[in-house]
């Protein structure tokens, strides 16, 4: 018993170490991963307040940037509408049915913090629960894939970056439709690498890759990137570098996707699994 | 003994402050994150209990981590920091030994000393944190780089505020 005490007294500062580091390891083995989103919403909660007000100031200061983006996007908007519009007025569709062709609804939303210098990254928006957000809805900035989200508090939402090792995103090259799985590597945040494109495959550095919709969370043909370089990996396929098109470094104003018909793909999908 | 608490008290929220508002909100490159709030477990008085110094790693690193949103590499590695802070003062201690009751600072001890007092821990405060975050060793040398960068950035910030302390 004295030997016991001894040793307590003479490494008790190893003890107290190793007890806080046992506490520290235990946090990042419930590390925010996917399926496992809560802790970070919780504990994000906490400080939310305080990143919101960061996040004033700062689109304050880049306010004329903003306008002048928002511009450029209202101007393409528009002349989707005006294309809409001749294509609506030469089909039938009865009245009261307003949603028997919208398979996707739209909302849009303002990242309040976001990083690009971890090795999984998020980001956080504006909306939540009661804006109608849930969890797996796509997020995209500008048409190119931000990001999905994971977690949703009332008012706002944590959504997986496309900058997260954890984030796997179906997707193809729009010129020939090969399709293979794409994610960030932990590098460079312009740069994304989409594998299991088979050798035989003929790929071009410029290439635009968009998504695949197989996923039921990002519709079809939403913008990634283009291919910026290629090479051999394995005796089968290629690892194509793909510069993504969204700017995580200044993202902003995002489009957050809600499938409609999501439920019903995945219930008929599961009958053959 | 109250007038330091208040001292180390405001030293505390004022670096975290700096790094929560200023420095986690620079995005650099993407290779460089400088992280100033270890500032805090390098000033305080040299003859601090262990226990002590042990508790306020785990603090600030608890506080940093909830700012930034990742569970708990802030914390192991300021707790490390803390832990070692006492073999890195005795690697760095001056010939005629410290003086009693005194604070680690470049005031008392000169540049010399404090630059690889400071570069020692930051260096193992940044090491830990960096390959805790990053979690495996494929990309070693990428992940030493950034290390090296940052603990660049890091002493480039800590050198400036301990000038700064020392005009006033």
């Amino acid at each position: 018993m004295r030997n016991l005490l001894n040793f307590l007294v003479r490494y008790n500062n190893l003890i107290i170490f190793l007890f806080l580091e046992g506490i520290a390891f235990y946090l990042i083995s419930t590390r925010n991963n996917y399926h496992n989103s809560r802790i970070v919403n919780s504990v994000r909660s906490i400080t939310r307040g305080v990143e919101e007000k960061i996040n004033n100031t700062k689109s304050y200061l880049s306010l004329h940037e903003i306008n002048e983006r928002l511009a450029a996007e209202n101007v393409a908007l528009k002349n989707n509408i005006s294309k809409l519009v001749r294509k609506e007025s030469s089909l039938f569709f009865s009245a009261d049915d307003s949603t028997h062709r919208q398979q996707y609804l739209h909302t849009s939303a303002e990242v309040i913090e976001n990083s690009i210098n971890r090795q999984r990254n998020f980001f956080t928006i504006n909306k939540g629960e009661s804006q109608g957000i849930k969890v797996d809805m796509a997020v995209i900035s500008a048409n190119s894939v931000a990001g999905v989200i994971v977690g949703c508090s009332k008012d706002y939402s944590v959504a997986m970056s496309l900058l997260n090792p954890d984030f796997k995103l179906s997707a193809r090259i729009k010129s020939n439709g090969y399709f293979g799985s794409l994610s960030w590597d932990g590098r460079d945040y312009r740069y994304a690498i989409l594998s299991e494109i088979p050798q035989h495959v003929l790929v071009n550095v410029g290439d635009t890759i968009e998504t695949t919709g197989y996923s039921a969370i990002f519709p079809e043909g939403v913008i990634v990137g283009t291919v910026s370089d290629y090479e051999k990996f394995g005796g089968d396929f290629y690892k194509i570098s793909v510069l993504l098109m969204a700017d995580f470094k200044k993202i902003h104003f995002v489009d957050v996707i809600g499938n409609m018909k999501k439920t019903e793909q995945l219930e008929l999908e599961k009958l053959f699994k | 003994m109250i007038n330091s608490i208040i001292r180390f008290g405001l030293i505390f929220i004022l670096l975290i402050l700096i790094q929560v508002l200023l420095l986690n909100n620079i995005q650099f490159s993407g290779y460089v994150n400088p992280y100033v709030y270890i500032m805090f477990i390098l000033l305080l008085p040299i003859e601090i209990p262990s226990w002590l110094l042990l508790l306020l790693s785990f603090v600030t690193g608890l506080i940093i981590d909830f700012f930034t949103g990742s569970t708990g590499m802030h914390t192991s590695a300021t707790v490390l920091a803390g832990f070692v802070r006492p073999y890195v003062l005795r690697i760095v201690s001056p010939k005629d030994g410290y003086e009693s009751g005194s604070d680690p600072s470049m005031m008392i001890y000169g540049f010399r000393w404090f630059f690889f007092y400071a570069l020692l821990m930051v260096l193992v405060h940044h090491t830990t944190l960096f390959y805790i975050e990053v979690f495996r060793f494929a990309d070693f040398f990428r992940t030493m780089l950034r290390v090296l960068l940052s603990t660049m950035f890091s002493m480039t910030f800590i050198l400036l505020i301990e000038f700064y302390r020392r005009g006033k």
